[in-house]
């Protein structure tokens, strides 16, 4: 299932740098039934990074790097046995 | 005697830990994250202690800080300064801390012994330091293990293979950053190594950065203007080329794992910073161009070792791959066709290590006294008084935890998060701890504090540390009724589905997506209703107060609406009440938004005569029914009920078309009374119907379950999870709804069940010849039936069933064809 939100994140993201939003009702569509089939899909973009974040797996350019400026693909949780459960780590830059 | 039980794999590039039980091993999964194993990574900044993958994060920009690969350090006098710290730290420091970390995976556990694995040319000063590192991480007894022997216990029990005679094994370990070979004498009562070979700096990771110049690098300035790009990412001059290296650094491992299933890969690559928008193809060949030297040169080491020992491949009985490197096809490939030698390719080869580890640990008795290990930890434990202070609920995005100890205390806190989300590293701790922790939104935060000395051993922890967020709360302000979306039903009543519970916090807002249940032509007077009342769930629709109502008609529509097709709802509350009902077909592409609130109500005096009509016609089924039961004094008011519906019902058709005066208003208000009082009435006896239905279908499942697949099972546990709270709910509606979806479950059971047949086919068998279309093939397969029955042939009669059911001229309706009844509301 990883493999099909990474895809969906894709198409979400290409859609958004070309300003194209017919694709929004659709992905929503989709992203609502992963919400309802127990996946919450956290994009971080655009957010500080906090190094104590561990959904996180960050590229960071320099030292004073503090802003995520990239997500290449985003944070996965899982519930199961009504508990959540990080399934992917977000992959980002970090400058 | 209790067994050690406990396996490490502590490596140069990665740890991990696993665990013998009964036979079996388990390997431990790192609670933060999700990974089996950690990078041998610790990083020291701003006070925190990082280790494993937080730390490797900082080696490129902060390498003065971060400390790794120090397993080749063991057993010299090399010191690394920590600047945090001020002061020196040695490799077995170092390699204590990631063994505590691995430690931590077996949260809770009280681990005293282990085996811990080193290399096969580790001498005993080297040796000896991995022993101390294990006993300052708070280990009592420490076995060492040699990694080649590991791998070999973990190929040889996880086969189950009997060695009778002497074999020779060749362990070929490629790892992230070392190579190894070892060659190994197994026979039924040992294993033993004698001789290996190693380069401590021939390793994988370097893989994928020649991927990125040697491949990638080399397309991109194919296809763009750029040039000398390697020489720019290297260069780290300019920010953009670090950031781009980043980037195909991911997508070149990704690529390299395709690679080794596929013969092609492709990348993508957008990267607006230097106008790059490409997609990339690379062939499996390309990659192994690179894999190519690399092999030569491990594989000139296996040449040697196998000459120097004079022997030939074919004396070689099994080849046992260790580390992640040994996952490319190539090397696999190189290594079977050049040595003709069997390669063992069922275990994952970064885990062998560390399995076999946990094998050995199973087999070893420990030599502690059991009572110290029993007692040990609680009395530790309870040494310290904690007292922990946080907001239980909150609506923020973060939120404090301070923790206060009872006396002055040295050591070190952390915090994590149950999801794996949240991990503090190790932080200095005195007398007070605070720190703002991140919520996750709309669920239950849990977090445990660790206190650990300075030894880095754990003395202190409370997993139960719960922040809710956006649950609840005591500054939101809740809703006194639920709200709901009223519903077709296949009886051509309608029901009522839960949007919002009662006592939910305002502002809410939710987006579901329901079907339409009956055709609406294009220009026709039909019309879609979609109304959203306010009341108890449980109820009957019309006693409930409508709060939100729209009716879409044909007349504007620009195409057919037809039944099945998808209406998406958008329901939001706001703090103030307001209710915005937003609706959207796709397929019509058409979209209505309407924002209702307290003060204007929209009735349909349409949708009352219908509602009270629908009363009138339940409370006449209902008396119906009691007239045979004699019950007189329910039965008048039964019928007080009906006459006051019946009088409402002729004044809402007087007064169908009045718009100016009030009267619509009056009748409404009537009708909520009048059905509430029938529903009060009947409530209690519907919901005991629905019980006792819902609990006969479930009993016959206590012999059909275990006939169905997994899946069905797990269908089954999830309608049944929570029984306790649907089947409390007063709420019939939802109590039938789960009926109904252990009925589906249970069709779907039997209709695989070879009775199902035989029923089916008797049922074929005495209906009237006239039923089906050709007579003398009806005959025949009758016959056919009857003897295959006899026979207890049960294919051939799953055959003749469904020829019998493709003569027959009126098929049978099936369940699926109740789903699609004609709807009054046009919404289910």
């Amino acid at each position: 299932m990883n493999v099909i939100i990474n895809q969906l994140f894709e198409i979400e993201k290409k859609a958004s740098e070309q300003n194209f939003s017919g694709f929004e009702r659709n992905l929503k569509r989709i992203y609502s039934e992963l919400e309802e089939k127990g996946y919450k899909i956290i994009n971080p973009i655009g957010t500080n990074y906090d190094e104590r974040d561990s959904s996180i797996e960050a590229n960071i350019l320099n030292s004073n790097s503090k802003k995520i400026t990239k997500v290449i693909r985003p944070t996965i949780y899982k519930t199961e046995n009504d508990t959540l459960q990080l399934v992917q780590k977000a992959v980002v830059i970090v400058e | 005697m209790k067994n050690i039980n406990i396996g490490i794999d502590l490596g140069t590039t990665n740890s991990g830990i696993a665990k013998y039980d009964n036979g079996k091993i388990s390997i431990y999964k790192n609670p933060v994250g999700f990974k089996d194993t950690i990078p041998s990574v610790v990083s020291f900044r701003k006070g925190r202690i990082q280790i494993g993958e937080k730390a490797r994060e900082h080696s490129a920009i902060n390498a003065e800080n971060v400390f790794s690969s120090f397993k080749r350090k063991m057993g010299s006098d090399e010191l690394y300064f920590i600047k945090d710290l001020d002061k020196n730290i040695s490799p077995i420091e170092l390699s204590s801390m990631v063994l505590n970390e691995l430690i931590n995976f077996a949260q809770g556990e009280s681990l005293k012994s282990a085996v811990i694995t080193i290399p096969a040319s580790f001498d005993t000063i080297q040796s000896n330091a991995t022993k101390k590192a294990g006993y300052q991480a708070g280990f009592e007894e420490i076995v060492l293990l040699q990694e080649p022997i590991a791998a070999c216990l973990a190929y040889s029990n996880s086969l189950n293979l009997e060695i009778t005679s002497d074999q020779k094994w060749l362990v070929y370990d490629f790892g992230g950053g070392t190579f190894d070979i070892a060659l190994v004498n197994i026979n039924e009562r040992d294993l033993k190594v004698f001789d290996h070979k190693g380069n401590n700096f021939l390793g994988g990771v370097d893989l994928d950065t020649l991927f990125v110049e040697k491949i990638i690098c080399a397309k991109i300035e194919k296809a763009t203007q750029e040039n000398n790009l390697w020489s720019k990412i290297i260069a780290k001059e300019n920010p953009i080329y670090n950031k781009l290296f980043f980037e195909l650094l991911y997508k070149a491992e990704e690529a390299k794992k395709e690679l080794s299933i596929k013969e092609t890969s492709s990348i993508e690559i957008d990267f607006d910073e230097l106008s790059i928008s490409l997609d990339i193809d690379i062939s499996r060949k390309e990659f192994e161009s690179i894999v190519k030297p690399k092999f030569e040169e491990s594989f000139h080491l296996v040449e040697k070792l196998i000459s120097e020992n004079h022997l030939k491949f074919s004396d070689i009985e099994r080849i046992i791959l260790v580390g992640g490197t040994t996952y490319i096809p190539y090397i696999r490939q190189q290594l079977q066709e050049r040595t003709q030698i069997h390669i063992e390719t069922n275990l994952d080869p970064t885990t062998a290590v560390m399995i076999g580890a946990a094998y050995y640990a199973g087999s070893k008795p420990s030599e502690l006294i059991e009572e110290e290990i029993a007692q040990q930890p609680i009395a530790l434990e309870n040494n310290i008084e904690v007292e922990i202070i946080y907001e239980p609920h909150s609506k923020d995005s973060e939120e404090l935890i301070v923790a206060l100890l009872g006396e002055s205390f040295e050591g070190y806190y952390r915090i994590t998060r149950a999801d794996g989300g949240f991990d503090t590293g190790l932080l200095k701790a005195n007398k007070k701890i605070a720190e703002f922790v991140p919520l996750l939104e709309k669920t239950t935060n849990q977090f445990t504090l660790f206190l650990f000395d300075n030894q880095q051993k754990q003395i202190f922890s409370n997993p139960n540390i719960q922040i809710t967020n956006g649950l609840y709360s005591i500054l939101g302000q809740p809703i006194p009724n639920d709200i709901c979306l009223e519903l077709d039903e296949e009886t051509g009543k309608s029901h009522m589905e839960i949007i919002f519970k009662k006592n939910d916090i305002l502002p809410l807002k939710k987006t579901i997506y329901k079907t339409c249940s009956k055709n609406i032509l294009r220009n026709s007077d039909q019309k879609l209703i979609i109304n959203v009342v306010e009341g108890n769930a449980g109820s009957m629709v019309g006693s409930n107060l409508s709060i939100g109502y729209i009716e879409i008609c044909g007349r504007n529509f620009e195409q057919d609406l037809l039944k099945g097709m998808d209406i998406e709802l958008n329901f939001k509350v706001s703090e103030s009440r307001d209710l915005s009902i937003d609706v959207y077909i796709g397929a019509l592409d058409l979209e209505i938004n309407e924002v209702f609130n307290p003060h204007q109500r929209k009735i349909s005096i349409e949708k009352l005569v219908a509602e009270i009509k629908d009363a009138l016609d339940t409370i006449l089924e209902e008396i119906r029914r009691e007239e045979q039961e004699e019950n007189y004094e329910y039965l008048a008011k039964l019928k007080r009920s009906q006459e006051s519906l019946t009088i409402l019902y002729n004044e809402a058709l007087e007064n169908k078309d009045d718009a100016v005066t009030d009267k619509k208003y009056q009748i409404d208000e009537l009708k909520k009374i009048y059905i509430q009082e029938f529903d009060d009435l009947v409530r209690h006896k519907h919901i005991l119907f629905e019980l006792d239905e819902y609990h006969s279908i479930k009993e016959t499942f206590t012999f059909y379950l275990e006939k169905g697949s997994p899946r069905q099972k797990e269908e089954y546990e999830k309608i049944t999870k929570n029984e306790k709270e649907f089947l409390q709910s007063n709420n019939k509606y939802l109590i039938r709804k789960k009926k109904k979806e252990l009925e589906s479950l249970l069709e779907n059971i039997y209709v695989n069940q070879d009775e199902s047949y035989i029923n089916y086919f008797y049922m074929l068998r005495f209906k009237d010849p006239s039923d089906f279309n050709d007579s003398s093939k009806h005959s025949k397969l009758i016959e056919l039936g009857a003897r295959a029955l006899d026979n207890a042939n049960i294919p051939e009669l799953k055959s003749v069933c469904n020829q019998l059911y493709h003569l027959l001229i009126v098929k049978p309706k099936r369940s699926d064809d109740f789903n699609t009844f004609d709807g009054n509301l046009g919404i289910k």
